[in-house]
């Protein structure tokens, strides 16, 4: 028995990506679960689960908690609610989860949904306010080592040094996305287009990236519905089957911090694309367009290894000049401009994004896209979904 | 570059907090020891550390004494703040040990600019206070 193509994603809503949403995160996460059930043809009462994730412990206002989404939303009752740790590594696998209620007909229609206001809120990602007391901070806190971009620029700096990987070679990711970005209305960077000079000469953050290797900070929530085949039939849309999914963590596993492993690459990356690919029963040379989970750069290239479009070594010279992975290109990546050009919503978007090429309606549409990897956070357990027509 | 602390901002960073399984480091550390968990079985070590070895599934423990050398693994030089108990810039970096197969350390480097650090870069530790209560183990160059 297998998950292959048992759920399909009926519905995507967006509110608008921004730098002050002037609303709460569960105040955004009912207007995009709200956009939703407009995109998909469904009543909000309809809604009978949610699968959601965050960075906060489940009573945070931060995280938008289920219970209080669906209070908002008047919904008489969930018999469904899940979450999924570990932050931007979850998005994927908040999906699988819903897939795997509704194949298993514990809910009818699950809500996805994550929402966020770093820009305008309290919680910070990229500049942390107060350094929690956890124990795995103890090894790292008191060195001034305290926040993403930083604890991927150590592996990231590895990596570089081990393939040979360049400065340029990564602008071309920056490039490829923001390009992306200037043919999506919704984007942040919409309009601003972003040169390799501009990219070379910005200042670095934390050694090797600069701002124009690490995600958008906005605020924003992007919802996705997610229900059976036979009832995708009575809804509005194409559905996007949800063909393949696949979580891992690999040996070692540390939130972003596993620096102890034989490799401090992305293994937890190698195991999910088994997983994925395996369920799909398709491979990287079957995906006509691929969503990167680019919250900093170098992990584009670093997933075209460890996802197998490439052997390890060969990332950086796939993105070398931007041809292979722009548009047209043989693996057109992060159409909506991705985390880096479109907005950072821990991976939702990009799964909206990859629901988008299965219709055919992105604002950089791949033609014909019949197959669409989506990815999860690096340097945490992660997961993976392959989307397809369900051909 | 040396890490540069402002005390004013310090006095919710440390003390480090840890798991039960984890006090033969951090009794060490209060000693001013760099101490390494090694599997009293297979003589595996691990760091951080952990309740099972992750090789015998051995739950006895040794605390070894290192002897504080290792070699710069990876690194990031910090030019941006990020929270102002910390001066910009400054160097975080990954430290491979010597004598301690597959264990590597995060820390400081206190006598190295940017410019200086290379990957393999021999170095040994050094403990730093950083509070009344704290000195933590970071690193210097070998001089030859
Ligand atoms: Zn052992």
């Amino acid at each position: 028995m297998s998950l292959k193509n048992k759920a399909c994603i009926v519905g995507i809503g967006s509110t608008e990506f921004t730098r002050n949403a002037g609303r709460s995160e569960i105040h955004l996460a009912v207007d995009a679960v709200t956009a939703a059930c407009v995109d998909a043809g469904l009543e909000i009462d309809q809604i009978d689960g949610m699968s959601s994730y965050g960075t906060a412990g489940i009573y945070a206002a931060e995280l938008a908690p289920d219970i209080d989404v669906a209070r908002s939303l008047g919904i008489p009752n969930l018999r469904y609610f899940g979450q999924t740790p570990w932050g931007g590594g979850a998005c994927c696998g908040v999906v699988a989860q819903a897939a795997m209620a509704v194949s298993s007909g514990v809910a009818n229609y699950v809500a996805c949904y994550r929402s966020l206001k770093p820009a305008s809120g309290t919680v910070r990602y990229g500049r942390p306010t107060a350094i929690p007391a956890e124990y795995r901070y103890s090894y790292y806190m008191p060195y001034g080592f305290a926040s993403p971009t930083m604890w991927v620029a150590m592996l990231a700096k590895r990596w570089m040094h081990e393939t040979g990987a360049t400065r340029e070679q990564l602008g071309h990711v920056a490039l490829v996305c923001r390009e992306n970005a200037l043919r999506n209305p919704r984007a942040m960077f919409y309009g601003r287009p972003l040169t390799m000079e501009e990219y070379l000469h910005s200042p670095m953050s934390s050694e090797p990236f600069t701002l124009h290797d690490t995600c958008l900070e906005n605020d924003g929530a992007v919802a996705l519905i997610v229900t059976t085949p036979e009832r995708a039939r009575d809804l509005k849309q194409k559905p996007a089957f949800v063909t393949g999914v696949g979580f891992g963590t690999s040996r070692d596993s540390h939130s972003m911090t596993s620096f102890y492993r034989e490799s401090i690459g992305l293994p937890e990356c190698t195991e999910a694309a088994r997983e994925v690919f395996g369920m799909a029963q398709l491979g990287p040379k079957d995906i006509d367009v691929a969503q990167f989970y680019d919250a900093f750069t170098a992990t584009v290239p670093m997933q075209l290894e460890t996802y197998g479009f490439c052997k390890y070594g060969e990332g950086g010279a796939f993105c070398d000049g931007g041809d292979r992975i722009r548009l047209g290109g043989e693996l057109p990546i992060n159409t909506s401009g991705g985390m880096l050009a479109e907005a950072y919503i821990h991976g939702m978007n990009m799964i909206a994004e990859g629901v988008r090429q299965v219709r055919g309606t992105s604002t950089s549409q791949v033609k014909g896209a019949e197959n669409v990897l989506v990815t999860g956070g690096l340097g945490v357990p992660t997961s993976a979904l392959v989307l397809t027509s369900g051909h | 570059m040396s890490i540069e602390y402002n005390p004013k901002y310090m006095k919710h960073f440390y003390d480090p907090v840890w798991e039960s399984f984890e006090n033969g480091f951090w009794e060490g550390i209060k000693q001013r020891k760099l101490l390494f968990q090694k599997c009293a079985a297979c003589a595996t070590f691990s760091h951080p550390p952990r309740v099972r070895c992750a090789k015998c599934k051995g739950d006895r423990w040794e605390w070894v004494e290192s002897s504080g050398r290792g070699r710069v693994y990876s690194w990031t030089v910090v030019r941006q703040e990020v929270h102002p108990a910390f001066r910009v810039p400054f160097e975080v970096i990954l430290v491979e040990m010597d004598k301690e197969p597959g264990v590597r350390l995060v820390s400081n480097i206190i006598d190295c600019t940017a410019e200086e650090l290379s990957f393999g870069l021999p170095v040994e530790v050094c403990f730093q206070e950083v509070t009344k209560g704290w000195a933590l183990p970071m690193f210097r160059k070998v001089v030859a």
